[in-house]
């Protein structure tokens, strides 16, 4: 396991085009996307156009809930230039409901491509219209007629439990999952604490990712074969595809999922068969190709958003030290109108229960159930996300009442260093990492040493300032056996990814990936392992952009979502290269009149004798030799130089009774620290410093790797800040747009300084961890430093929301004490 | 939303009744009206255009009067759809005589559902305000006109 500390901006070499030398992975080689991208040559789902095609539009509900009554198209239908409709009824005849994951009660909701006898929340699709032009079909959709009967509605969690409004009759229950997680021996540490800090209530907002790219795809079905053929920005097609094919009886192979490039995903693209089964309907029922582009306000009311949770009943017990036990919570999730990929959010924040802590106590009981709201789906850093907010407002809360340092708390309690891999209560492997040297770096990157004199300042010039630190776990290569957790009946478990590298007859080397990118750099990092790996230049390799299932490179779980292309992408990357390696070693041998592979090695381009480089093949010689002019060749010479290789990490089946194992593989850090000042008088605040210390292991490409980190930075931020889904009474949502929802730009951003520690993983093939999403680090940073700002020991608000606009923070400051009753210290 | 308010007119009591409970002269107040018609002695609808955005919302409003007493308080509600809304409104309004003057006390609950009432949320109070304001103004010139007659 090696370490190194770096700071930006001063970043090691850069590798300029064509240079060759081994030695790429780490290095910042040209990103092979990018020209094309800066220069507008991208080709993402919209810029695929057919002839005759015709446009989606779909009908929205205006009701929370409602039972649908009549829908009437006949007037759409008579205007020219419309091409067909598409209702629930249709809906419900041609198509089976999408496989829940869930155990009952959620097993029995019935999900359809169009709401079928109820809408569910404003901006359930009702009908869908397809026309000539997108606009067209918009218009024709407002002739539509469609006879609601308003039902009641519900719009909290709390109040959805209660079951006094049911969404989905046929669940008979709002409830989708529910459990209780129970590790260690928590009613015993509450007797060993010297103090016992209890929090009522805290709350996680609803807020998502908005991706620059909406939702969309085109769909071609070919009658002749009935196959459909999908150009979209599904992000886990494969995954898509065990939805859709068996909502619309076909087998998988029906189904062809084709994209290049994604203007970004954050998982919000991974539950996009509704709209996908839709669309294909559409295209066999109207034998023409057919588009939807998802509107912006669309992707705001109807896509999706990221889970929506309060957890109650907090108990917390804690030595005079400042040593915490562990904690007992009652969680409460809101997935909004349909589960979709849900309740998978139930088990996947157990992936880092007790957060960077060395708590072993730990006692939840989750409950997930439906409101009339968007559905939700994964949202960068799902579901971990929302529970490292609860791990990181529990430091903070128990430090302000017990009058502790919470960076001494935080060092206290950490996972040691020396402590890797570490296994936490419920049988995760913490695989790497070392928590308080990232704090470490932080503290100094944010220049800690002189908070004290910076606070004394603020005040003089009448702001409050606070300091704040979000230490997180971005948890990568999830083991889907996690699901059986939750419903002993799914088959899932384990993870796979796959790659394909040929040489080609002359000479190329062509990768293909089975993963989906959406801007993560795939093809830059590829080229990098396979040029190390083959002895020749990231230049050399030829990385198919996007994927194709038609490529047969993709696995059941191929995609790209929860931080992994590092390892389980690259994982098969480097088996598949090196697989190649062996073949044009032991055809060069063969070559050679009959030397043993182990004699030949790669390097600049040619196979070549390593005590005889003057003997050498190009790689375009081995190409055309087994392809082209291959006579002679020995009998068992049984190569292909056309490898795939399956990325399968070591996971085993979790222990269901106890709800135990390693639910997955590599745990990446996030150390991030914030001062904020706030204007006492209007509740106004600025992040006036800002550092983000982030540890994933072996760094294939470091300013990706920046990168990444900056943009879940700016996520975090945004969405502590102002980015918030909020529905009025009627659940009409009122931030549909980015006029009312505001995602951080350029000029929001605080100054902000990076810092990286390189702890490489002792599970993966190349020492590094996935990474990108980030653990909402910046989230619970912000809830910290206006924490601090707000309140000293036994004084002033408990910030007990995640998402504390200005309006947020003068309330808590006008009534400081409606929050502080929600917690009690009993000291004995 | 709520809005409510008070109105004196210089009219007697029976005048400003007759004109409340008159659907023609009614349909003559509501601003961007593009047809107005009856049903029976309780029941209207009116095709409407309510100035919100660029072009406006086009909406069909069907009016039912559920409860009366003469010269002193009526009740209506009103359901309106339009492309991406739904509005529920109730009305009512109270009179009181005093000779050649009639005061008019009225509140109205307007409901509105869907993607204007998402979008527009910043816009529908004083858009609301307004066409109160017009409204209010046009009945008056009613009442005036109705004494002339």
């Amino acid at each position: 396991m090696t370490e190194t500390t770096t700071v930006s901006p001063a970043q090691p070499l850069v590798v300029e085009e064509g240079e060759a030398q081994r030695g790429f992975i780490g290095t910042n080689v040209p990103r092979k996307e990018d020209k094309r991208l800066v220069q507008g040559q991208g080709v993402f789902f919209d810029d695929v156009k057919r002839h005759e095609m015709g446009f989606v539009h779909f009908v929205r509900s205006p009701y929370a809930h409602a039972r649908i009554k009549h829908v009437d198209v006949s007037k759409a239908l008579e205007l020219d230039g419309v091409y067909g409709t598409l209702t629930g009824d249709e809906v419900a005849i041609l198509t089976d409901p999408f496989f829940e994951l869930s155990t009952p009660p959620g097993a029995h909701i019935k999900d359809y491509a169009i709401a079928v006898g109820s809408a569910r929340h404003v901006g359930d699709p009702v009908a869908a219209v397809v026309a000539r032009t997108r606009e067209l079909a918009r218009d024709a959709s407002e002739l539509v007629e469609v006879e609601y009967e308003p039902l009641p509605h519900v719009l909290d969690g709390e109040e959805a439990l209660k079951d006094e409004v049911i969404l989905h009759e046929d669940a008979g229950s709002n409830t989708v999952w529910s459990g209780v997680f129970d590790w260690g021996d928590f009613d015993a540490a509450v007797a060993e604490a010297d103090h016992v800090v209890k929090i009522d209530r805290l709350h996680f907002d609803r807020f998502s990712s908005t991706p620059l790219e909406c939702a969309g795809v085109l769909v071609e079905y070919n009658r002749g074969t009935g196959q459909w053929t999908l150009y979209g920005n599904h992000q886990m097609p494969g995954v898509g595809a065990i939805w859709m094919a068996p909502a619309l009886r076909v087998g998988l192979d029906k189904l062809r999922f084709v994209s290049q490039d994604i203007g970004g995903g954050f998982g919000n693209k991974i539950t996009l068969h509704p709209q996908f089964t839709a669309c294909c309907l559409l295209a066999r029922k109207l034998n023409r190709p057919v588009q939807w582009t998802e509107w912006r306000t669309d992707q705001h009311t109807a896509n999706t958003h990221g889970n929506e949770r309060t957890f109650l009943d907090v108990t917390v017990p804690v030595k005079a030290d400042g040593t915490m036990l562990g904690f007992s919570v009652r969680a409460v999730d809101d997935c909004g109108a349909f589960p979709r990929y849900e309740p998978l959010g139930c088990i996947i924040w157990a992936q880092v229960t007790p957060g960077c802590y060395r708590w072993r106590n730990v006692r939840v009981d989750f409950t997930q159930v439906c409101t009339n709201k968007s559905p939700v789906a994964p949202n960068r850093g799902y579901s971990r996300m929302q529970h490292l907010w609860l791990t990181e407002r529990i430091i903070d809360i128990v430090s302000q009442e017990l009058g502790l340092d919470p960076v001494a708390v935080r060092k206290k309690n950490y996972v040691k260093h020396e402590e890797f891999p570490y296994e936490t209560p419920n049988g995760c492997i913490y695989d790497s990492g070392d928590y308080a040297r990232c704090l470490d770096v932080a503290l100094e990157l944010i220049g800690y040493d002189k908070i004290e004199e910076r606070r004394v300042d603020a005040e003089a010039r009448g702001k409050l300032l606070g300091f704040g630190i979000g230490s997180t776990l971005d948890s990568g290569t999830n083991n889907f056996g996690q699901s059986m957790i939750l419903n002993p009946e799914l088959q899932f478990s384990g993870n796979n990814e796959v790659a394909t590298v040929k040489l080609d007859i002359f000479g190329e080397v062509v990768v293909t990936l089975g993963t989906v990118p959406q801007g993560q750099g795939h093809e830059t990092t590829t080229a990098q392992v396979v040029a190390d790996i083959l002895g020749c230049t990231p230049d050399d390799v030829h990385v198919r952009a996007g994927h194709d299932s038609y490529w047969n490179s993709h696995a059941g779980f191929s995609g790209t979502y929860a931080s992994q292309f590092a390892v389980t992408g690259l994982g098969a990357v480097k088996g598949a290269a090196e697989k190649l390696a062996v073949e044009m070693k032991q055809l060069a041998g063969a070559v050679f009149g009959g030397a043993p592979p182990e004699a030949i090695e790669l390097a600049e381009g040619h196979a070549r004798i390593k005590d005889n480089p003057e003997a050498a093949l190009p790689f375009m010689a081995l190409g055309a030799i087994l392809n082209a002019n291959n006579a002679g060749l020995p009998e068992d010479l049984d190569i292909t130089l056309n490898v795939r290789y399956v990325y399968r990490p070591p996971f085993q089946k979790p222990d269901l009774e106890r709800k135990y194992g390693n639910l997955t593989l590599t745990y990446a850090t996030q150390v991030h620290a914030c001062i904020v000042e706030i204007d006492p008088e209007t509740g106004v605040y600025e992040i006036v410093d800002y550092a983000a210390v982030d540890d994933c292991g072996k760094r294939i490409h470091p300013q990706i790797v920046e990168g990444q980190v900056h943009g879940a930075t700016a996520h975090g931020l945004g969405a502590a800040t102002h980015e918030v889904f909020t529905y009025d009474a009627d659940g009409n949502l009122l931030t549909p747009n980015f006029y009312d929802y505001h995602v951080p730009h350029a000029l929001d951003m605080p100054p902000m300084r990076n810092g990286f520690i390189e702890s490489e993983s002792p599970f993966t093939p190349l020492g590094a961890k996935g990474m990108g999403e980030g653990g909402g680090a910046g989230i619970h940073a912000v809830c910290a430093a206006l924490q601090d700002a707000l309140g000293r020991r036994g004084e002033g608000p408990i910030v007990w929301r995640s998402c504390n606009p200005y309006h947020r923070v003068w309330d808590l400051l006008q009534s400081p004490q409606e929050s502080r009753n929600f917690v009690t210290v009993e000291s004995r | 939303m709520r809005v409510e308010g008070e109105k004196e007119f210089q009219a007697p009591v029976e005048t400003v009744w007759e004109v409340l409970n008159d659907p023609s002269k009614m349909a003559k107040t509501m601003p961007g009206i593009e047809s107005f018609d009856i049903q029976d002695d309780t029941h209207w609808r009116a095709s409407v255009k309510v100035p919100l955005g660029l072009g406006g919302l086009k909406m069909s409003i069907d009016f039912e009067k559920t409860e009366e007493r003469e010269n002193e308080f009526a009740k209506l509600h009103a359901k309106g759809n339009g492309v991406g809304a739904i509005m529920n409104m109730d009305t009512a309004f109270h009179l009181s005589g005093d000779g050649d003057s009639t005061h008019m006390k009225w509140e109205a609950d307007v409901n509105i559902l869907g993607p204007v009432a998402s979008m527009g949320q910043r816009v529908l109070q004083p858009i609301v305000n307004q066409q109160v304001t017009q409204v209010l103004s046009a009945l008056d010139q009613q009442v005036q006109d109705a004494k002339a007659e």
